[in-house]
């Protein structure tokens, strides 16, 4: 059961963090991000097949509890699908509407992306360190350094000067963001 | 000001909101706002094994499909050249995931209809989530009390985003900068664990704001 519980929050996370990344490679219209959204594609559809199975297996699983269990993942799915077809529209060879992009600025939701600076506060510290999400409410979704990339970074990744940050949080902490990440020389 | 709203109030409430004023562009940006509101406050229902959120799901989705309806008709009003049409078939589709989202989120709180006690598996479940959605009680004469989410700037600096309130008589959800916390308010939140913790002991009128702020 409780290995059943990590996978289905692990299906959680992830479609989270691909909806964060669909609506990110939309904003700025970036074709790598939304490639990401496709290959997280594939491990969320692994994880929905072992979860049932595991469901099917679990003779301690009453008919409610499963049904209910299926139900979640296959929502879950959903949402995962979902951020696939956002992703979709980053990939097609047509220029992106106007709108779409000026909408996604005036989301509760706001999503930016910035470049480190040498010696600035970020510069060094660890995200757990920086305490960016409880200090200012900002969340990190994907870090460019150089030509590689993470998504969804764990709290002990350490950030370094020339790194691109993709966040998003409440507006009113890009103030606090742009202080952290240092001027340019 | 305190004012309770009359039983006539809480039915315009739940009257027909009108969108035909609405330009595209507000309907998208409305639609991915509710598309990630819906999806916090299914979890949260699930979580709580609470009805009524359950409810303002249901209503929200059905917010989700006037405004799906509306965004293609004025799209489609909109088309030009082949080019337009292309371009907005891309924005619908962006438009029609945000719906999918509210279809699924739907679809996962029904399972509350279902005379099964969810309670032993599902809070369970979410509890290490990176994010996790809390209850919190603003008490009375506490910081928070009187105070609105604009001027706490409370998500920026606690992390601690407010995805519904309860007060006396109703749920209100997707609370924006002017909505104000009152005594009694009881709020779902959706936080990290060290945010969460920093904000209890405001609530509870055991710090003051300032001391959070440090």
């Amino acid at each position: 059961m409780k290995e059943l519980e990590e996978k289905l929050l692990e299906m959680k996370d992830t479609s989270e963090l691909m909806l964060d990344l669909a609506y990110s490679s939309l904003l700025y219209h970036n074709k790598e991000i939304a490639e990401e959204v496709f290959h997280l594609e594939q491990k969320v559809n692994d994880l929905q097949d072992s979860i049932y199975t595991k469901i099917l297996e679990n003779k301690d699983i009453d008919p409610d509890k499963s049904f209910i269990l299926f139900k979640m993942a296959d929502s879950i799915e959903r949402f995962a699908d979902a951020a696939l077809d956002i992703a979709d529209v980053v990939l097609r060879d047509i220029d992106l509407h106007p709108v779409i992009k000026e909408s996604l600025k005036e989301s509760d939701e706001h999503m930016v992306r910035k470049k480190i600076r040498k010696g600035a506060f970020l510069d060094g510290r660890t995200l757990e360190e920086s305490e960016m999400t409880t200090n200012i409410g900002m969340k990190v979704i994907a870090i460019r350094r150089g030509n590689n990339w993470a998504y969804g970074p764990d709290k002990g990744v350490k950030l370094k000067a020339g790194d691109i940050i993709f966040t998003r949080g409440p507006r009113d902490s890009e103030g606090v963001l742009d202080e952290w990440i240092g001027s340019p020389e | 000001m305190n004012k309770k709203p009359t039983e006539k109030e809480l039915e315009e409430d739940h009257a027909e909101i009108d969108y035909k004023d609405t330009s595209v562009r507000e309907l998208l940006t409305l639609m991915k706002d509710d598309s990630e509101l819906i999806a916090d406050l299914a979890y949260a229902a699930m979580v709580f094994d609470n009805e009524e959120l359950a409810e303002e799901v249901h209503k929200l989705e059905s917010e989700m499909d006037k405004m799906m309806y509306l965004i293609r008709l004025k799209s489609m009003l909109g088309a030009r050249t082949r080019e337009d049409a292309e371009q907005l078939s891309g924005l619908l589709q962006v438009a029609s995931a945000a719906e999918q989202i509210s279809d699924a989120a739907e679809d996962m709180v029904s399972l509350l209809d279902a005379d099964v006690d969810l309670k032993p598996i599902l809070p369970h479940l979410l509890k290490k989530a990176d994010e996790k959605v809390f209850t919190l009680k603003v008490e009375e004469g506490s910081d928070l009390a009187n105070k609105t989410l604009g001027e706490l700037h409370l998500e920026s600096v606690t992390g601690v985003r407010v995805i519904a309130i309860r007060d006396d008589l109703r749920w209100i959800h997707g609370p924006n900068g002017e909505t104000k916390l009152e005594g009694n308010d009881l709020l779902i939140v959706r936080a990290h664990e060290e945010g969460y913790q920093k904000l209890w002991p405001v609530a509870h009128k055991e710090k003051t704001w300032e001391e959070l702020l440090g």
